[in-house]
């Protein structure tokens, strides 16, 4: 598990201001944990049976940077729904932007190198390559 | 408005075609506690939320649900695509076929077609939240039936993954009902509740005294009506 301590002794957060810690942070499992169980939040987390979440593992660099790119979208995506009642809450926000630019920036990556996921991608300059692909339900990228 | 992006939000990769679970998985895209019942009840309940920690959430789950009504079409087409016209007999998935040949149609289990009276709008946030909540537990509830009806990883792993999302929806549903209950005052407002012996020479009243006093003011003015007359 990743505890808010470990988070704070990244460089990302090494000049964090006094004034954002706080003890009432939620548990937070790593964006990967976190994507594998469905669950960033380990206070939220509640299995079924003996069943184990799936450990996604990618087997190419195409699979690897997807997987890199799913997992921080969902961690993002995860504290978007607490900021959406937390919204004052510094720490989670300066979180939830750190995941978002980064899965922005894979976003991007794999945009560049295997084709576009949004019709507002830039990867459309040149050829219209949005139906190029095959499609989520086919195994397009997963 | 809304942007598509073309990716699952969670992979599905089923290899082995069971026509079985095709039939059975298809009641959380269109069955009472579906995705698709989800997605449709937090898109219209959004719009009357008293406040924007409502709407935004709403806003949010509500679109994630579009993408869970991605990941089950993309289960119930990947168990169906192969299967040959003796496989959907035996199946008992003829009358599908019959209407729809392998296309997608929300249904439930039973083939009974997606309608909207799976969910409901008050324009009350309690009453509207409350059912979120209800409806994320029947949805989490629903995806435990599956997995106990099946023995495939390929399914098991993003059934899991779903249920695990319907447990954190209900958390933060949960959430925005005790903020809406302390918003609006529920548990001290008086009037809202019974009178008991410790409030009722409240100077604010309760429920019973303002109408006994409403039925003595009403007596009052028809005596001086009939006096007038």
């Amino acid at each position: 598990m990743y505890s808010y301590n470990d988070y704070l002794s990244n460089d990302y957060l090494r000049n964090t201001t006094p004034s954002m810690m706080n003890n009432n942070q939620p548990n937070l499992y790593t964006p990967e944990e976190g994507y594998n169980k469905g669950n960033l939040f380990a206070d939220l987390y509640q299995g079924y049976k003996d069943y184990q979440p799936v450990k996604l593992r990618a087997t190419n660099e195409k699979d690897a940077l997807f997987l890199e790119l799913s997992r921080y979208a969902f961690a993002a995506h995860e504290l978007n729904l607490y900021l959406d009642l937390h919204p004052e809450d510094t720490t989670m926000l300066a979180l939830f932007n750190d995941y978002r630019t980064r899965a922005n920036k894979l976003m991007m990556d794999y945009e560049s190198k295997y084709g576009p996921l949004t019709i507002s991608s830039d990867e459309l300059s040149n050829s219209f390559s949005w139906q190029k692909d095959k499609w989520p339900w086919e195994g397009g990228n997963s | 408005m809304w942007a598509y992006q073309k990716r699952l939000q969670y992979p599905v990769n089923i290899k082995k075609k069971d026509l079985r679970m095709a039939k059975l998985l298809v009641t959380q895209y269109g069955g009472s506690n579906g995705e698709l019942a989800a997605a449709l009840r937090y898109l219209n309940q959004r719009y009357t939320m008293p406040d924007n920690k409502g709407k935004a959430l709403l806003t949010d789950i509500g679109t994630e649900e579009l993408a869970h009504i991605e990941m089950i079409s993309t289960m119930v087409y990947q168990l169906m695509k192969d299967a040959t016209i003796e496989e959907i007999k035996e199946a008992g998935l003829d009358p599908h076929y019959a209407e729809h040949n392998k296309a997608l149609y929300p249904t439930d289990a039973n083939g009974v077609p997606f309608t909207v009276t799976y969910f409901a709008t008050t324009g009350d946030p309690l009453a509207d939240i409350s059912e979120d909540m209800a409806a994320e537990q029947k949805a989490r509830a629903v995806y435990e039936n599956l997995i106990d009806l099946t023995n495939d990883p390929d399914v098991i792993g993003p059934l899991l993954w779903l249920r695990q999302r319907e447990v954190v929806h209900y958390n933060r549903f949960k959430e925005l009902f005790k903020h809406y209950e302390k918003m609006f005052n529920v548990k001290n407002d008086k009037k809202m509740n019974f009178p008991t012996n410790q409030n009722s020479n409240n100077q604010s009243g309760n429920f019973l005294d303002n109408m006994s006093q409403g039925l003595n003011n009403m007596s009052q003015f028809l005596n001086n009506f009939t006096q007038e007359m």
